[in-house]
């Protein structure tokens, strides 16, 4: 069970038009998500983070399409192309939250005010269980109950108004969970929120993927998260991968200039308060005016020559991989 | 919710004193007295002008100006809205024979308008740029700019002199009363007078579904897997629908406006049309009353409005 693959992604490119022009936000994106392990995805803010989770959930803005690759869910009824399927067919709506569940950055927005918090889980149990009515109320109440909220059978018909960030993000899991998915999909669910708060959602979804073997993508754009939640962890850089593998090897030997960079712009736990912290330089890109090389490297101290090419995907183990002409002169002073 | 109704109550009070008093004032700097107002005009070509003045006295239109508004506003409150100078007929019998009529005009009108607006406005927010939203944006502008009264000499000679489908004016045929009977004579009253405030609601929950629709819980509603139509409606159109009400209520005071005309321009019997002949006459005692009453009106229609609002949500029924 443990590295079984709940959803395939392979070199998805999902382009957004605006203004008659286009932006190529996801650039070929490959990854697996694996049952009861947490893939963190990384990244500035733009790299292409939510609408890898918009493409895979089919929520993407009207005038956007999946132009290439392959979105493969791996169900209990076997594989489902989901990119192949009609954005508001029965068929994706059937796995939108029943198989694949999400939570949003905002959970101030995310829930609609004029109904209770009761009324928004029990109307997910109505549309992917067949519980009748006062079974879906119990339930509800459960779910409240094992997100932590306290009283919750007051607490369910209570409108998210009076809920707290931290509390409505509770709701917003417990609404997730209730159809028990295979996939749980976190757009940044705690930038909105204090890092009190913060802590006790990621022990929340640590929790939920142990007892349900819940397969979670966290997006984030926080390498402490990723540090402390992350089995795998997938660096994106302007609509790129550039760098991908198992949480250890990744944040100990990171073979990408960006990885590296973005390791050094946060402060590590323990290394005390005098410790370097620096920002990357530069900005990212105009996703409409991007280089025509390796996108990072107008920010990339080790820019050479060859650079102006893409470079291309490469295995420096069999479970890292990066995108970088120099690579192997990181992995060799990685291993010293 | 119940101390929430008693504050919103107790907020009318001041204003209809102060419209009250405003409407007094106009009365008084009119040529005339009192007397002339409150006693039938045959009586008074009866009485010589010692009782006039005896009547003047008893009436107290000596007292000072405060005096006599106290006076008359109790008098108002407990039923005595003097007589209409054409005629001597009490003002109050007039409101009760006009105002159903009115009445019947405005709820239809303001019924329209609301079912057909927000229907409209939504399938316009749901059919963004497409044809159906540009054409629905044409004729809700000219909805707003047309007067009603040309719609309505329009409507009488298309649909009652040429096709003959309804009458062309009046309200009720002697001997036919039920509402059955009637109903052909309210329908294009009802609908003219209900083009302006349908366009204007059509606007307006077009672009306040468009607003709901951009909000982050739609994307949430979409992303439990719910069918097209509950995430647009129940989700968009419930959220959507607050502003449309509150609107609605601040456009009262146009549709009352509007029966002014539309019941002249279709002879129909309501307190509109009273007014009208009130206001030629030179009938103040009638026309003020009538702006009172309006004024009540648009007063009480706020604060159902209100209510509604409150009730639709969910933080001021529950008691913020
Ligand atoms: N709804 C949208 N309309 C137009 N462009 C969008 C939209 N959503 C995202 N983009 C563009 O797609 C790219 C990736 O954005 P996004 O996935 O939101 O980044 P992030 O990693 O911060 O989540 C950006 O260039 C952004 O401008
Ligand atoms: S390919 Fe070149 S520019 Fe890009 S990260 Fe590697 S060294 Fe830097
Ligand atoms: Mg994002």
């Amino acid at each position: 069970m443990a590295n079984e693959v709940a959803l395939t992604v392979n070199g998805l490119k999902t382009y957004i038009y605006t203004n008659n022009r286009c932006n190529r936000a996801l650039d070929g994106v490959s990854f697996e998500i694996r049952q009861g392990k947490t893939l963190c995805i990384v990244g500035e803010s733009g790299c292409g983070k939510s609408v890898t989770a918009d493409s895979i959930m089919q929520l993407l803005p009207t005038l956007s399409r999946i132009e290439d690759g392959e979105i493969t869910y791996h169900g209990p009824d076997g594989p489902v192309r989901i990119d192949q399927l009609p954005r508001d067919g029965a068929k994706m709506r059937a796995i939108r939250g029943k198989e694949i569940a999400m939570i949003f950055q905002d959970p101030m927005t995310a829930l609609n005010p004029v109904y209770s918090i009761g009324f928004q889980i029990k109307e997910m149990l109505k549309y992917h269980t067949g519980l009748g009515r006062s079974d879906r109320h119990s339930k509800a109440i459960d779910l409240l109950r094992s997100m932590g909220i306290p009283l919750p059978e007051k607490r369910v018909n209570e409108y998210p108004h009076l809920y707290s960030g931290g509390m409505r993000q509770r709701a917003m899991i417990a609404i997730a969970m209730s159809c028990n998915p295979r996939i749980l999909i976190a757009d940044e669910p705690t930038t909105a929120l204090d890092v009190t708060i913060q802590a006790q959602i990621f022990e929340l979804m640590d929790t939920l993927k142990r007892d349900h073997g819940t397969a979670i993508m966290l997006i984030t754009h926080d390498m402490g998260v990723v540090a402390e939640l992350a089995d795998d962890v997938a660096v994106m850089y302007m609509g790129n991968i550039v760098e991908a593998g198992p949480v250890g090897k990744v944040l100990r030997n990171p073979v990408h200039p960006y990885t590296r960079a973005l390791l050094e712009s946060i402060p590590v736990l323990g290394r005390g308060k005098d410790q370097e912290i620096k920002a990357i330089p530069g900005q990212t890109p105009d996703p409409y005016n991007r280089p025509k090389g390796c996108q990072f490297a107008d920010r990339c101290a080790y820019r050479i020559g060859a650079c102006d090419q893409m470079p291309d995907e490469t295995q420096v183990a069999p479970d890292h991989r990066v995108t970088c002409w120099r690579y192997e002169e990181f992995a060799a002073d990685a291993a010293e | 919710m119940l101390t929430y109704i008693a504050r919103r109550l107790l907020t009318l009070i001041p204003m209809v004193i102060v419209i009250s008093f405003l409407i007094y004032l106009g009365l008084e700097l009119t040529p005339g007295d009192a007397v002339s107002h409150m006693v039938p005009p045959d009586a008074r070509s009866m009485m010589d002008e010692e009782r006039l003045q005896a009547l003047r006295e008893s009436l107290g239109l000596g007292k000072p100006f405060i005096v006599r508004y106290w006076i008359w506003i109790t008098g108002v409150m407990q039923g005595e809205f003097g007589y209409s100078l054409a005629g001597g007929v009490p003002i109050s019998k007039i409101f009760l024979d006009r105002l159903p009529a009115t009445l019947e005009l405005s709820f239809a009108a303001l019924l329209i308008s609301t079912v057909l607006g927000s229907i409209l406005g939504t399938i316009s927010a749901l059919t963004r740029g497409s044809l159906t939203d540009q054409s629905l944006t044409v004729v809700g502008m000219l909805g707003v700019s047309i007067p009603e009264f040309f719609f309505g000499l329009v409507a009488i000679l298309v649909f009652a002199l040429n096709l003959n489908w309804f009458p062309v004016g009046g309200r009720i045929l002697p001997g036919y009363d039920s509402f059955w009977d009637r109903l052909p004579h309210l329908v294009m009253p009802a609908m003219v007078l209900s083009i302006m405030m349908t366009a204007g609601v059509m606007r307006y929950a077009r672009s306040s579904m468009l607003d709901a629709l951009s909000r982050d819980f739609i994307r949430t509603a979409r992303s439990k897997g719910m069918p097209e139509w509950r995430v647009n409606i129940l989700h968009g159109f419930r959220v959507a629908l607050t502003p449309v009400i509150v609107l609605i209520g601040f456009r009262l005071p146009v549709l009352i406006g509007g029966s002014v005309i539309i019941e002249q321009v279709f002879q129909w019997p309501g307190i509109g049309k009273e007014f009208v002949s009130a206001v030629r006459s030179q009938d103040y005692p009638l026309v003020m009353m009538v702006a009172l009453f309006s004024v009540l009106a648009v007063l009480i229609a706020s604060l159902i409005v209100d209510l509604l609002t409150a009730i639709i949500d969910p933080r001021v029924r529950l008691g913020e």
